[in-house]
């Protein structure tokens, strides 16, 4: 009942945004005159991210998200005669560079904060206790939550998609206990979801973690994948981001390695979080990211709906190119520009001055029947004063034919409230 | 034995790649005495230009290779003539700052492209099964890199030992003044340098390109990576990169096969490299095979 509830809501809100995009220009212009004559308030929202640097090929798209759903709902006066203004700002993926912009969107006056990197976000935390700054970053790093009142995750952490990986792992595995490895990049954001993992393995959850393997720039993971497979590894759940998980696919597939179908025996199969797959990992690796399979809150490209139509949509109004509107990080950019945006449309149906102080509480009470539903995610976005998540629902998918397909329906993680 | 071996051979492909991703840096020293920090840049444009010319423009790979050299050649060459010449005599860390600051303009030119933010892969043109050499598997893309840096290497080692013109581009390196003085045009040696250096960053960033894909920050950051390579081999010796290549490649695989994952050991492949380069430099300060030069006062 739940379920058919959610899809009809999910179909209701993406068919509006459909008429809103497929409206057009016109509509805009014409609601625009009509409300010249009253007052208009401007709500000054903020975006520091790696446009160009390291992960710029996730930022980049991310950007072009955030941008072009603003533009949309200032065009469509979403919000009435009322608009928003977002600065977003390039800062390369360093962190005093990020400091000093949201420094500077401080200075200038800030309603609701939107940051990137798992490395700034940390280094940004009491920052953002201090201006008491509600800031959704591109990072979903756990630790981001710790000693935090101000930061929330747009989807389950890095923890919760391991986990969730994990637990995939440990239901579909035949056989005796899962030997599992973790390929994870030598920073807070890949080693994150490891304590996790092994603090549900202690709770109950029946697989082996045989080894963690932080990785470097390696041209070849012969070594390593045949060390694994020596240890008698399984499975392989990654957490970083494309480069390194397509170098060690195609090492992998060049030594007969990878599983073809889920679990065989005698080979690894490869599974990712968020930030290791989609269309980048196609690009990157070719016909050896057959088989990989992936976990994400966002709906894709490969798998059309109502959802991806009005990203599309979106992304050709604003003219886009094809690899930015089929990036799972448009759909990202879209979805957190879509939760502000909601925030600041709930204060005003509450009659509430717009200010960082009652999106923040908009925030909080986003949960139950507040529940929201942005169309580009696989399950709505409840966040709490104990819950700062905000999509806990999963997706798996695996690449099949050279594009990701849906595995399963989506689900959420047992044993993340267990640890 | 046969995972000992296939390491071997990972480790041999490996060091090869290092070693032919070193050789600009060397090529670049040996005449000139100035490090280009800049080469991982020059590295991962080789690559995109050859993979603009296979895939937009419809070229064989192995045409748009060749194309990609003499485009990073000129490239290189190019930007000798308008950045570094006027600095022939000046300070030598001037010159480095120079290099630093190249780095940053062709970061910004790469980023104003598709390649800077974008993901992409070579269309595959060899075969996708291994080579089993009795359960050792060599993949047709790392054979066919070990080949290029073989002809490349070997082709420069004959160069600066049979030609005039790198003799005179030794010549130069040993003594600017002295060279001058029999009529050897320094600043048309610089300027080779740099080219020849840019030939191999081509080949160097399409071999890498075709293993790793086309990740802009993955390809310029083997300009860093390579350079314990660069310092073990000594600045000046292209014999010494080769060497220090392959000592690096086989450290790395055997570290990862052997010592990563075990007695809680991990990462060993990535910093057992620069252990080693210290351990070597503390006995021999100008690398394995660099040239250690005696001033009479």
């Amino acid at each position: 009942m739940k379920k058919s509830k959610l899809n009809l809501m999910t179909v209701f809100i993406a068919a509006a945004l459909m008429v809103f995009i497929s409206c057009g220009t016109k509509e805009a212009e014409k609601v625009e005159v009509a409300t010249t004559a009253t007052e208009a308030k401007t709500y000054k929202l903020a975006l520091s991210l790696a446009i160009t640097g390291p992960t710029s090929d996730a930022g980049n798209p991310y950007a072009k998200g955030v941008e072009d759903y603003f533009k949309f709902v200032n065009e469509m006066n979403i919000l009435g005669e009322d608009k928003i203004e977002c600065t977003i700002r390039d800062d390369q993926y360093k962190n005093d560079v990020t400091k000093r912009n949201f420094e500077e969107f401080i200075a200038e006056g800030l309603d609701f904060y939107l940051n990137y990197s798992t490395g700034s976000t940390l280094a940004l935390k009491k920052d953002f206790e201090e201006e008491k700054m509600p800031t959704i970053p591109a990072s979903f790093h756990a630790g981001n939550l710790i000693e935090s009142n101000y930061i929330f995750l747009p989807i389950a952490s890095y923890s919760a998609q391991a986990i969730g990986l994990a637990e995939y792992v440990v239901n579909n595995h035949s056989g005796s206990t899962p030997k599992v490895a973790m390929f994870i990049h030598p920073s807070a954001f890949g080693r994150g979801p490891v304590s996790d993992v092994e603090k549900a393995i202690a709770a109950g959850l029946d697989m082996e973690l045989i080894e963690v393997v932080e990785h470097g720039k390696d041209l070849d993971n012969t070594a390593m994948l045949q060390r694994l497979l020596n240890k008698g590894v399984q499975y392989v759940i990654s957490q970083t981001v494309q480069s390194p998980v397509a170098t060690m696919l195609k090492d992998a597939s060049r030594l007969d390695l990878v599983a073809k179908t889920f679990g065989e025996n005698g080979k690894i199969t490869f599974l990712g979080c968020h930030y290791t797959g989609g269309n980048d990992l196609i690009a990157l690796a070719g016909p050896a990211a057959e088989n990989f399979f992936w976990t994400t809150s966002y709906i894709i490209t490969s798998e059309p709906g109502v959802g991806t139509d009005a990203q599309l949509a979106l992304a050709k109004r604003y003219g886009r190119d094809d690899k930015a509107a089929q990036s799972h990080n448009y759909a990202n950019g879209v979805m957190v520009a879509q939760v502000a945006t909601e925030c600041i449309l709930r204060a005003k149906a509450r009659g509430k001055a717009v200010n960082k102080e009652s999106l923040y509480q908009e925030l909080l009470e986003m949960n139950g029947i507040n529940a929201f539903y942005p169309v580009t995610t696989v399950g709505p976005v409840t966040y709490s004063a104990t819950d700062k998540a905000g999509v806990d629902t999963l997706q798996l998918y695996a690449v099949k034919n050279g594009a990701f397909k849906s595995v399963g329906t989506p689900f959420i993680p047992i044993y993340t409230g267990k640890i | 034995m046969t995972y000992f071996f296939q390491l071997v051979v990972s480790g041999i492909v490996v060091g090869s790649i290092y070693a032919l991703s070193a050789l600009g840096f060397v090529l670049i020293y040996k005449s000139s005495k100035v490090l280009n920090i800049a080469h991982g840049q020059i590295i991962a444009v080789g690559a995109f230009i050859t993979y603009a010319l296979t895939v937009w423009m419809g070229i064989p790979i192995f045409l748009s290779l060749i194309l990609s050299m003499g485009a990073t050649f000129f490239l290189a060459m190019s930007v000798e003539r308008i950045f570094l010449r006027r600095l022939i005599g000046e300070p030598i860390i001037s010159v480095i700052m120079v290099t630093i600051g190249l780095m940053s303009i062709l970061d910004g030119l790469v980023y104003l492209t598709p390649f800077g933010t974008e993901n992409f892969s070579f269309p595959v043109f060899l075969p996708s099964t291994p080579i089993d050499l009795g359960g050792v598997y060599i993949s047709w893309t790392q054979l066919m890199g070990v080949i290029i840096t073989i002809v490349m290497i070997s082709g420069f080692s004959w160069f600066f030992k049979k030609s005039t013109v790198g003799i005179s581009m030794r010549a130069v390196s040993d003594d600017q003044l002295a060279s001058m003085s029999i009529g050897i045009s320094v600043p048309k040696v610089f300027g080779l340098a740099w080219a020849t250096a840019g030939l191999s960053a081509a080949a160097a960033g399409t071999i890498i390109g075709n293993i790793t894909g086309l990740n802009f920050d993955t390809l310029h950051a083997f300009g860093i990576v390579v350079f314990p390579v660069v310092i073990l081999g000594g600045l000046d010796s292209i014999l010494g990169a080769v060497v220090a290549g392959v000592i690096m490649g086989l450290i790395q695989q055997f570290a990862a096969g052997y010592l990563d994952g075990n007695w809680g050991l991990n990462g060993t492949a990535e910093v057992l490299p620069y252990i080693i380069l210290l351990i070597i430099l503390l006995i021999k300060p100008h690398g394995l095979f660099g040239i250690h030069e005696i001033e009479r006062v």
